[in-house]
């Protein structure tokens, strides 16, 4: 076997889904998300159903189609982000506290192949989730307004933000010693990545240049949350009021600029009072718009959203991981701690 | 095979070790003694590359424990004093796991499996699950945890405690199975009866210094000043006595379970003198024996003084 199949499949795999799949917790675990999803997918569908009985039309339909699986997704997300850090944030804490982690230091297991093997096994038991919620998915198609592609992408970013979880859970693991400590953190850090980033967009906002010529685009760091892209991929259609600061620009000169929301997630804006740039008191005053589902502006202008959220949680994953890797060693070969032994 | 030299280690304030050195070759077995908190558990951490050292360095088979800790983990054993086995395993299976997890070959772990249940009489156990076995079951299974790579030095941190007298004696006369299987052996352990059977070696330590080192008896000759022999006669205590006490080697005579014990300074041929001196006098001598067992005078001896 070559170095990369060893590291891939390591034995803590196999024994991880020996003990998981043998107890009753997780048949339990699946039988409930399976019942939490299915059953919030029931209730779209009733609702959507008893609606379309009066006045069914294709357009209302796929717009049916769009409400279910955006519902579901974002269902799935938050329900994912409940399990995932307790799948890791006991991974390494707990093998502290029943006092085997000694015997798996003293084998020629690296340490970076244990928590490999703890986070693939915690990884392959949320895509098994992940396989399990297809069938309720495919309700969407029964509507349409949902193509293939979306489905992928949303559950693509549903799984990277599900591994970031994952990974940050297993940092928390390996930073502290006890698993209660480490389960709220992961918890807290989860809170953060979904919520927290978003709260970021409310409270700092991006401002409205009236001579920009690009469209206004929300701070990057909302671009965190898994929750924006799948926004995105579920309306098929920029987010156009979120991020923005809109209506207030220049208040402190008496000056201002309006924005209303026009269909297909156009937005209009004038200037109120105070003419600023090429803007004149009471002119219809049209910033550019964001076009299709790219980010207009910023840092990754051009990019998907979901290319921006993946990218930035992959790298946060690598940094947690590198972290982790360097915690976790009894005897741990960092360079400056060398050093300052060979000082002393 | 194993050399520590002025190994020490802080925490924080507090000296865990304090320049521990001591020396152990190939095929011996070594017994680590000392009081609670003495130091055994932080010495044998560190040589199993679990723990850095303040300063000084131990070596396990030429590989520094802190350099080269993989190399020291291909070369050693490791049983700790308190451990955890994995729910929804079996033995076969725990086994089975830490082999793999030392890069043993998948065609051979059923067989090391095999082979080590049976060497720690585990055969019939092999599919029962771990966390129902009792606790000397489970210190046997650790052992044989601790073997699955043929390691050269085992580090066995108190493996008998907590066992009942049989599971004791079953887990010494494994131990001397793996000695004449040409292991070398640290066992740190409160029975020091067991250990003057068992080792060959001993090292005594004690608030983090290590109080004597180097063979058995040559350690119980070092901190012990004197010998004894245990005389049994056939219903002549008090004329046996008389005659012993005058005797310029013998400075002490008690009466120890209807034998009498005689406390005398000298080597062998004193003792022959003294044997030599009760049949002159009519004694009629049942039992004649020197008393081994010092190792528990030499110990109250080295942790009780500075020496």
């Amino acid at each position: 076997m070559n170095r990369i199949a060893i590291a891939l499949w390591n034995p803590i795999v196999a024994k991880e889904y020996r003990s998981r799949m043998r107890t009753w917790r997780s048949p339990l675990a699946m039988t409930i998300y399976i019942l939490l999803l299915g059953g919030v997918g029931w209730a779209i569908f009733s609702s959507t159903a008893s609606s379309a009985r009066n006045s069914f039309n294709g357009a209302q339909a796929a717009n049916y189609g769009q409400v279910l699986f955006l519902w579901l997704i974002l269902f799935q997300m938050v329900l994912l982000a409940f399990i995932t850090p307790a799948l890791t944030a006991g991974a390494v804490s707990s093998e502290r506290e029943r006092q085997t982690i000694d015997l798996l230091f003293v084998t020629k297991l690296p340490a970076f192949s244990i928590l490999w093997g703890k986070l693939l096994a915690s990884m392959s038991f949320v895509i098994l989730l992940l396989l399990l919620s297809v069938p309720i998915f495919s309700l969407v198609f029964l509507f349409g307004g949902i193509e293939l592609d979306q489905v992928l992408i949303a559950f693509l970013v549903t799984a990277v933000a599900a591994l970031t979880l994952g990974i940050i859970g297993l940092a928390c693991s390996t930073a502290f010693k006890r698993t209660l400590p480490a389960t709220v953190s992961a918890y807290g850090a989860a809170f953060i990545l979904l919520a927290g980033s978003l709260l970021f967009g409310l409270l700092f906002p991006t401002d409205i240049n009236p001579n920009a010529t690009k469209a206004p685009a929300p701070p990057a760091v909302t671009y965190l949350s898994p929750i924006l892209p799948l926004v995105v991929i579920g309306m098929n259609a920029p987010v156009t009021g979120y991020g923005i600061r809109n209506g207030v620009y220049n208040m402190a000169q008496g000056g201002g600029m309006a924005c209303s929301a026009g269909p297909n997630g156009a937005q209009s804006c004038y200037m109120t009072t105070v003419p600023i740039g090429k803007g004149a008191v009471g002119q219809p005053f049209n910033p550019p718009q964001p076009i299709g589902t790219t980010i207009p502006s910023g840092l990754f202008s051009g990019w998907q959203y979901w290319q921006a959220t993946i990218t930035m949680q992959l790298v946060i994953s690598l940094l947690a991981l590198i972290l982790s890797a360097l915690l976790l060693p009894p005897i741990r070969h960092l360079p400056w701690r060398r050093r300052a032994r060979v000082v002393a | 095979m194993i050399a520590v030299e002025g190994l020490t280690k802080l925490y924080g304030g507090r000296t865990a070790l304090d320049h521990v050195s001591f020396e152990v070759p190939k095929g011996e077995i070594f017994g680590f003694v000392g009081p609670n908190g003495a130091g055994k558990t932080t010495t044998l951490r560190i040589l199993a590359a679990l723990l850095e050292p303040t300063a000084g360095r131990a070596l396990v088979d030429g590989a520094d424990v802190t350099e080269h800790p993989d190399l020291v983990h291909e070369r050693l054993g490791y049983m700790p004093d308190f451990f955890g086995v994995y729910d929804q395993l079996t033995a076969g299976e725990y086994l089975d796991f830490y082999a793999a997890c030392y890069r043993q070959p998948k065609a051979r772990r059923k067989k090391i499996a095999d082979d080590l249940l049976e060497l720690v009489g585990l055969t019939d156990r092999r599919d029962q699950a771990v966390d129902t076995l009792s606790r000397g079951l489970k210190q046997r299974l650790c052992l044989a945890r601790a073997l699955v790579h043929d390691p050269a030095v085992l580090l066995l941190d108190e493996p008998a405690s907590g066992l009942d007298p049989r599971a004791r004696v079953e887990m010494r006369e494994i131990l001397k199975e793996l000695q004449t299987m040409g292991k070398t052996i640290i066992i740190s352990s409160h029975i020091l009866p067991e250990l003057t059977e068992l080792c060959t070696m001993i090292g005594i330590i004690d608030q983090g210094r290590m109080r004597a080192t180097g063979p058995v008896q040559e350690v119980i000759r070092q901190l012990t000043t004197g010998r004894r022999l245990r005389i049994t006669v056939l219903g002549q205590k008090e004329e046996a006595a008389a005659v012993l006490k005058p005797l310029p080697a013998v400075h002490e005579v008690v009466t120890v379970n209807g034998a009498i014990e005689a406390h005398y300074d000298g080597d062998d041929a004193a003792a022959a003198g003294i044997l030599q001196a009760l049949t002159a006098a009519g004694i009629k001598v049942s039992g004649f024996s020197q008393l081994e067992g010092g190792l528990e005078d030499a110990f109250m001896k080295a942790t009780s003084e500075d020496i």
